[in-house]
């Protein structure tokens, strides 16, 4: 026992930093996905025409094909186009284009879940639709989405990992680079499973409080409860 | 005297602290339809639920044709198969039509052969006049079409006793009727039959005794005649009367 | 011109890409049919079961979920070079199930808990045994309810099995690394590669939804 805690403590300096890559990795990607995310749902549900269909297009297109191809068409592939791209910047924008056709999903869900009679309440009112997207029903929406965003939030922390693949040196390649050291592999994984573990409970504990903070008694999207 | 097929002893039953059944004890004879009345919330349905063992009573015991059924030792899903039971909201099986909801209970508990078993459920069904919807799908029938299905579905059992949990009150005015038309059938064929229901209508042509619970025990028991024209006690009274005036202005309604 | 050359060099690999095809659906189905028998038996185990066996499951799907895929893969391999020999092709499968019975046993016990409480009851009023009332009753209508989120949950397997390139199966992923580094075409070959997992993921999405309606219950909303 006591030496496997020392082995912990002799790699942990390692995988502290791999960890910290993950979460830049996380946080560019969450944020790259919100800010393409959003306007594409709102371009899917109020669009029209080719707006409309190029934002189909752009999620089911994203949604439908592994976040590794996608990787690699960034990484190994733009460079074709005389695009090239460090591993990192890479990786946030691979993973950052991934999110953002879920997020897209999620906010249009959640779109759609307010009431009808919202938007025709806000016209009624003699706004226009932008100003009743904008004033009405953004504001209800943004707060449906937290639980499926903050379940985003888990996955993009845990995919991550997929940076690996072409040698970001996040938690997964630190682990591995360890690995090649030490030549122990099942113990070296077995702590980088319980940083995983760790790090995600307490991201989603405070999830979960924000959640709870910016709840609007007895709302919630149906279905959800 | 005839003989009594269900004995209820001294049940006791506590929800969240909350006492819904105090000690309550009731006989049932053969051939015997009782009808329960009294307010919400004085343990009613619980005391079905009860009999059958959806709920476990804190106390008391249940004599089944004079067996004890003992949680552990008794075969409890043999003693349902003896015990028919109709829910208030039907609980029918929403993905088996009408003529497999009937069957299913044959089929899988009685191990009854698959050809013989639909032969019964087509019997029981026709029973309840739903020949024709043998082959619908829960969610295309009325609730009252729904709730007799309920009952071909407990009857294919060939239970000893019937259980009704308010079987009309989650039905819309005009479908109580042909519920109730099937449940007098069943009595005048002599089926034994415990029945929670406010139909006072019902009760009245129906019932051999009327059983006024209040608090979690009986408060007063008798024939339709005794409990509608001649109650021993003034609360017994006055619920028959509130009832009476509350089911008139629910029909008056329906006309309008 | 120099492009149009290698394109087809790319094309003319199609044939190759389409044998990995064929190995990332033996991964894809067996890994669903493992996780999806895993899943089920711990939604059922969560829902109905008690004490030590329903903690398993709850602590199980709140663990796996957790680890990212990855680890859980390196971890069946290096186990395999340890104790037991698992070779990667059943590295991933195994991995891909683990990971994927977390998932859907959260989908199985959702679909399990909406079906209304009334069901079960009427079950056991008619003498059926609990298991009877999960098997004849419960299951059929809450695997129906389950096909949409299951799906979905499948082409996310589907996707995944593309880290067996980590290990060198030679599936659809690692072929198209090694087209690209044959014909120096990364872009193009990335594409096709893209390409033939969106096709495979839109076949089955639809091929899902013919199912759900095919199974659907009549007249009865969702």
């Amino acid at each position: 026992m006591i030496d496997h805690i020392q082995y912990f403590i002799s790699i942990w300096p390692e995988l502290f930093k791999g960890l910290v890559v993950s979460l830049e990795l996380s946080v560019g990607a969450l944020l790259l996905g919100l800010v393409i995310g959003l306007p594409m749902a709102l371009m899917r549900t109020y669009g029209k025409g080719i707006v409309k269909a190029f934002a189909v297009g752009y999620i089911e297109l994203i949604r439908g094909t592994p976040m590794i191809v996608q990787l690699f068409l960034i990484y190994y592939g733009l460079p074709d186009l005389g695009i090239l791209l460090d591993r990192v910047p890479a990786a946030i924008i691979a993973l950052g284009i991934n999110s953002s056709a879920y997020q897209a999903e999620y906010f249009r869900g959640a779109i759609l879940s307010i009431d009808e009679g919202q938007g025709l309440a806000a016209q009624a009112l003699g706004m226009t639709k932008q100003q009743a997207i904008l004033n009405i029903i953004l504001p209800q929406a943004l707060r449906l989405v937290i639980p499926p965003w903050s379940n985003e939030v888990i996955y993009m922390v845990k995919y991550t990992s997929v940076a690996f693949l072409i040698a970001v040196p996040e938690l997964m390649a630190r682990g591995k680079m360890i690995i090649s050291q030490t030549f122990k592999p099942l113990e070296t994984l077995f702590w980088v499973g319980v940083i995983y573990i760790i790090v995600l409970s307490i991201i989603a504990k405070v999830v979960d409080i924000i959640e709870k903070k910016l709840a609007i008694p007895g709302f919630q999207m149906s279905g959800e409860d | 005297m005839a003989k009594p097929i269900l004995r209820v002893e001294n049940i006791h039953k506590k929800f969240k602290g909350t006492e819904v059944l105090k000690g309550l004890s009731l006989t049932v004879y053969e051939g015997e339809v009782v009808v329960i009345i009294g307010p919400s919330g004085t343990g009613k349905s619980t005391l079905l639920r009860c009999i059958n063992r959806l709920t476990e009573p804190d106390s008391g015991d249940v004599y089944l044709e004079e067996q004890k059924i003992e949680p552990g030792k008794t075969n409890l899903n043999y003693i349902r198969q003896q015990i028919g039971m109709v829910f208030q909201d039907f609980n029918l099986f929403n993905h088996l039509t009408a003529l497999q909801n009937v069957a299913i209970g044959p089929i899988k508990v009685k191990k009854m052969d698959k050809q013989k078993a639909y032969e019964l459920a087509r019997k029981e069904l026709a029973r309840v006049g739903l020949a024709d919807k043998a082959a619908n799908y829960p969610a295309e029938l009325s609730g009252g079409q729904k709730q007799r299905v309920a009952i071909a579905r407990a009857l294919a059992m060939d239970p000893k006793i019937m259980l009704f949990d308010e079987p009309t009150s989650a039905l819309d005015p005009e479908l109580i009727g042909e519920v109730l038309e099937v449940m007098k059938d069943l009595a005048n064929a002599g089926m034994t039959m415990v029945v929670v229901s406010h139909e006072m209508g019902f009760a009245r042509e129906a019932a051999d005794r009327i059983v006024f619970l209040e608090n979690g025990v009986v408060a007063e028991m008798g024939s339709p005649e005794k409990i509608f024209n001649n109650p021993e006690k003034e609360r017994t009274r006055e619920f028959i009367s509130k009832i009476t005036r509350l089911n008139s202005v629910a029909k008056d309604r329906e006309v309008l | 011109m120099g492009l149009n050359i290698s394109a087809n060099k790319v094309l003319a690999s199609i044939p190759y890409l389409f044998e990995g095809v064929g190995i990332t659906l033996e991964i894809t189905i067996l890994a669903l049919l493992l996780g999806t028998l895993l899943g089920l038996v711990l939604a059922i185990i969560r829902v109905y079961g008690s004490g030590a066996f329903r903690q398993f499951a709850v602590i199980y799907s709140r663990l796996v979920r957790s680890l990212p895929l990855l680890v859980i893969l390196f971890m069946l391999y290096f186990l395999g070079s340890e104790i037991i020999d698992i070779p990667a092709f059943w590295a991933i499968i195994l991995a891909l199930a683990i990971h994927s019975a977390a998932y859907q046993s959260e989908i199985f016990r959702g679909a399990i808990q909406s079906i209304s409480k009334g069901q079960m009851e009427a079950a056991l009023a008619l003498g059926m045994s609990k298991y009877q009332g999960i098997f004849y009753v419960i299951l059929p209508q809450a695997l129906r309810r389950a096909i949409p989120y299951w799906a979905n949950e499948a082409t996310i397997v589907l996707k995944d099995s593309s880290l067996a390139y980590a290990l060198g199966v030679t599936e659809l992923m690692r072929r198209g690394e090694y087209v690209s580094a044959r014909t120096s075409q990364p872009l193009i070959t990335y594409i096709v590669v893209g390409l033939i997992y969106l096709l495979l993921t839109y076949v089955f999405t639809k091929s899902m939804a013919r199912v759900e309606s095919k199974v659907k219950i009549p007249g009865l909303e969702r």
